[in-house]
């Protein structure tokens, strides 16, 4: 019987938990920004900094669930897509207000919309909705019902409004006035932010308290990440949000419960070569580089296991291709990693007419092939990711030389002077959808790294590949969809534009006192559910 | 009056025409450094062709340095000092909330230096104890040998204040020169006789070997200005101060042109008032003695 009592006691403790009611209310949560947020215009945010205030104070209309990839309503109750993906219709939830008083309704979102998509603003997060020349049209249905509809299609549309801050059209503090969690109290320029808890949010846990739990949250800018992580170990901050694999070892050797590690992340490091018609590269080595056979060895040639091992000492996975694996929809897993094969990489290069001579290795011409690779200084993962991949070339008879040079002065080689050979470099992923690559992978577009801006594709591959991605873009079918996303990762697979090198872990650092907290691959890792995150009495207490 | 008032305009146009300078080699080196005129943001991939032009062409307005600096100095005329491209915001607003931390800085860190290096060289001079003299020379030496940067590092694991840092990068040349210039003065025929004859120490220091060294002192306390100016940018950097150090470093990185004039002209200006008015006290101090 005492059994059973106490089951049933341990049985009621558990739902209390789950549903939030045990979780401590108040305190302030503290973690540090690497730099200083540019703006505070949601509309306008395109550095990380911004962006997690964005999140932090940011109401939206639907959210991607970061831990399940799925799209949840939050201003909206539903939604629908129609016209073939050029109109969306919200549902909005009635009796909402912003921060500083004023009611929501769908004036405000057609007002968000319009602001967003004003071509003079040239908002990042407004361009990922541009799909065609033409005006947006938004159309009140009624108080809490809206209907937007853009001039051209636009492949997972809804998906895009996870990074629409919804604005007031009415409050005199304009975009300070938010629907989100949070609103910036305090801002000292530099040192750090304030944000408050927004007493006007709408969301409350399962046994009806209002979210979020925590008070207040105070950013620290931070740029040392020594300091940070002195401050995590000291019990002065709450987590770090991405932590890097040095670290992460460290963190781990002090406390092995505050490391968490989400596995394989978005994000890719890789390389390419310069394809550039124009670009001031002897005329042989252009020839090599636009070549299939020479990147295909290049690629064979690099050891990505060690790379993952080594240079990110276990904490990152040999890469495929565009899509991460962690993009749980539309990688194609099909494909899997170039394999380490340098013997493989001769017979391909002996295809194109390169030779060993004496453990050179030279082109038809008889020219050594030697060139250089740039990348960003002080990055030290890109630094011995280049040297590691210099000691697998030689063993293919290539002279690699490592060029380390300044972010401004890498960018000035990549889209002004195209004066470089190859580059290495990585994309930060924030987005699931293919489609945030397609300024990417269309052969017009500016970052079309290896060539950009192509009047018309260069080669046949290319060509094939806007095909693609211009019929994904068109289509609302996901199966459909996938078939040509898949299509066009098989194609980057074949021809390596780009040499996909890893993908390194989404890794974090979380103090005990945080609770509810679970990191994830998606952005923002560990505070993706801020209002459900509280503090553990004594911390939550003393501050 | 009439020539004093003369004098002083002459330095006035003087400083001015070195700022004026100052800030444009500043504009020249930054306009010849690679990477000017380019944005990290171009990489951001959401942004559309079109979108990527129009930040291109917005740099490109900077391009030409005459032209440039020509509009440059009609803004300040209204003042107006720009704004910077790397954190979009006007400069003279960001000058406004990062001067204070850095005037706290350096305030706190030359009080620091001044008073620990001044106090030793002092009792050093006036106690002549070899041990303390000795002690007070490996210090300094100590502290000249440590790059700042590694200073500040240590002070952020100790937890102490970084603002000390400052103070310990000038205390050595504050110390080295005072202690030198007092014991010249201790060694000068009256003093010696003065406390042969037994006057008192404190009388000795304030009539007989402080006077002389004044105006040299007077000097050094303008150089130590401009030394912990030129020391806060790393300090600040490193440690992040959210001060006007911290703003030059990001603004290098960013090749932030209408940031790194202003910049360069403050810290010119800084310099030159400084050591202007301790050469002005020094050659009144030395008027007046004689």
């Amino acid at each position: 019987m005492r059994k059973r009592i106490a089951n049933v006691v341990l049985l009621i403790f558990v739902a209390l938990l789950a549903s939030g009611a045990l979780a401590q209310s108040g305190g302030e949560l503290r973690f540090c920004l690497r730099s200083e947020p540019k703006t505070l215009n949601p509309l306008l945010m395109s550095d990380d900094s911004s962006e997690t205030i964005r999140y932090l104070t940011g109401g939206v209309l639907m959210r991607v669930n970061r831990l399940t990839q799925e799209l949840e309503p939050e201003l909206a109750t539903s939604w629908k897509v129609a016209d073939a993906g050029k109109t969306i219709t919200f549902k909005l939830r009635d009796n909402l207000r912003f921060s500083d008083g004023t009611t929501f309704s769908a004036d405000d979102v057609a007002y968000t919309v319009q602001q967003l998509m004003d071509p003079a603003l040239h908002s990042p997060t407004g361009d990922a909705f541009r799909s065609g020349e033409g005006k947006v049209q938004t159309q009140l249905l009624s108080k809490n019902r809206i209907a937007i509809t853009f001039p051209a299609p636009i492949a997972g549309l809804d998906k895009l409004f996870d990074q629409v801050a919804i604005m007031s059209a009415k409050s005199p503090q304009k975009e300070m006035a938010v629907l989100g969690p949070y609103f910036v109290a305090e801002n000292k320029a530099g040192a750090y932010l304030i944000l408050k808890r927004n007493s006007n949010y709408w969301k409350h846990d399962a046994a009806g308290r209002a979210l979020p739990y925590i008070d207040s949250i105070r950013l620290d800018i931070q740029q040392n990440r020594d300091i940070e992580m002195l401050r995590l170990v000291r019990g002065e901050i709450d987590f770090i949000n991405s932590v890097d694999a040095e670290y992460f070892d460290k963190v781990m050797s002090e406390n092995p419960s505050m490391g968490h590690d989400a596995g394989a992340s978005l994000d890719a490091e890789f390389m390419w070569f310069n394809q550039v018609p124009g670009s001031p590269l002897p005329s042989y080595k252009k020839t090599w580089f636009t070549s299939t056979n020479f990147r295909r060895a290049i690629s064979e040639a690099i050891n990505r296991e060690d790379l993952s091992r080594i240079a990110f000492r276990g904490r990152a996975r040999p890469a495929v291709g565009p899509i991460s694996p962690a993009n749980k929809f539309w990688f194609n897993s099909k494909l899997q990693p170039h394999p380490f094969d340098q013997k493989s990489a001769l017979q391909r290069l002996s295809l194109d007419g390169f030779h060993l001579q004496n453990g050179v290795l030279r082109d038809r011409e008889g020219h050594a092939v030697e060139f250089s690779v740039i990348t960003n200084s002080g990055n030290k993962y890109r630094e011995r990711m280049a040297t590691m991949i210099q000691q697998d070339l030689t063993g293919i008879g290539i002279k690699l030389n490592v060029v380390t040079l300044d972010f401004p002065s890498l960018i000035e080689r990549m889209t002004r002077t195209f004066d470089y050979e190859g580059c290495l470099l990585g994309l930060v992923n924030n987005e699931l959808d293919p489609n945030s690559q397609m300024n990417v992978w269309l052969s017009s577009a500016e970052n079309h790294q290896w060539n950009p801006s192509q009047k018309t594709p260069a080669t046949a591959w290319e060509a094939e590949i806007d095909k693609l991605m211009r019929a994904q873009a068109s289509t609302l079918n996901s199966a459909k969809r996938k078939e040509f996303v898949d299509k066009v990762q098989q194609i980057a697979w074949d021809q390596e534009p780009f040499i996909y090198l890893v993908n390194k872990n989404a890794l974090s650092a979380v103090s005990p006192a945080l609770h509810n907290a679970h990191p994830v691959v998606l952005r923002p890792q560990v505070y993706w559910n801020i209002d459900q995150l509280s503090l553990g009495a004594e911390v939550a207490r003393n501050r | 009056m009439h020539l004093k008032l003369s004098g002083l305009a002459k330095l006035a146009v003087k400083i001015l025409t070195v700022v004026l300078l100052g800030g444009f080699l500043g504009a020249t080196l930054v306009r010849l450094a690679p990477g000017f005129g380019v944005d990290e943001e171009e990489l951001d991939v959401r942004l559309s062709n079109e979108s990527i032009q129009t930040l291109r062409q917005a740099q490109t307005t900077d391009q030409n340095l005459a032209v440039f600096y020509f509009h440059y100095l009609n803004r300040v005329l209204h003042g107006d000092l720009g704004t910077s491209r790397t954190l979009q915001r006007p400069v003279s607003q960001l000058l406004a909330e990062r001067m204070p931390e850095t005037l706290k800085s350096i305030g706190l860190g030359l009080a620091f230096a001044w008073t620990l290096g001044l106090s030793l060289a002092i009792a050093i001079v006036m106690s002549r104890a070899w041990y303390l003299d000795l002690g007070a020379s490996l210090l300094a030496g100590t502290l000249l040998c440590l790059p700042a940067a590694v200073l500040a590092l240590l002070f952020v694991l100790a937890q102490a204040p970084a603002r000390l840092v400052l103070g310990l990068i000038v205390f050595p040349k504050i110390f080295r020169f005072s202690r030198n210039l007092l014991a010249r003065s201790s060694s000068l025929p009256h003093v010696l006789t003065a406390r042969a004859k037994g006057l008192g120490n404190m009388r000795l220091l304030v009539w007989h070997i402080l006077p002389p060294a004044a105006p040299q002192l007077l000097a050094l306390a303008g150089v130590s200005v401009s030394m912990a100016f030129a020391a806060a940018i790393p300090i600040e950097a490193l440690c992040d101060l959210p001060g006007i150090g911290q703003l030059a470093w990001k603004a290098a990185l960013g090749r932030d042109i209408a940031l790194l004039i202003n910049l360069t002209m403050i810290v010119t200006l800084v310099t030159l008032v400084a050591n202007s008015a301790s050469d002005l006290l020094g050659q009144s101090f030395h008027r007046a003695s004689a």
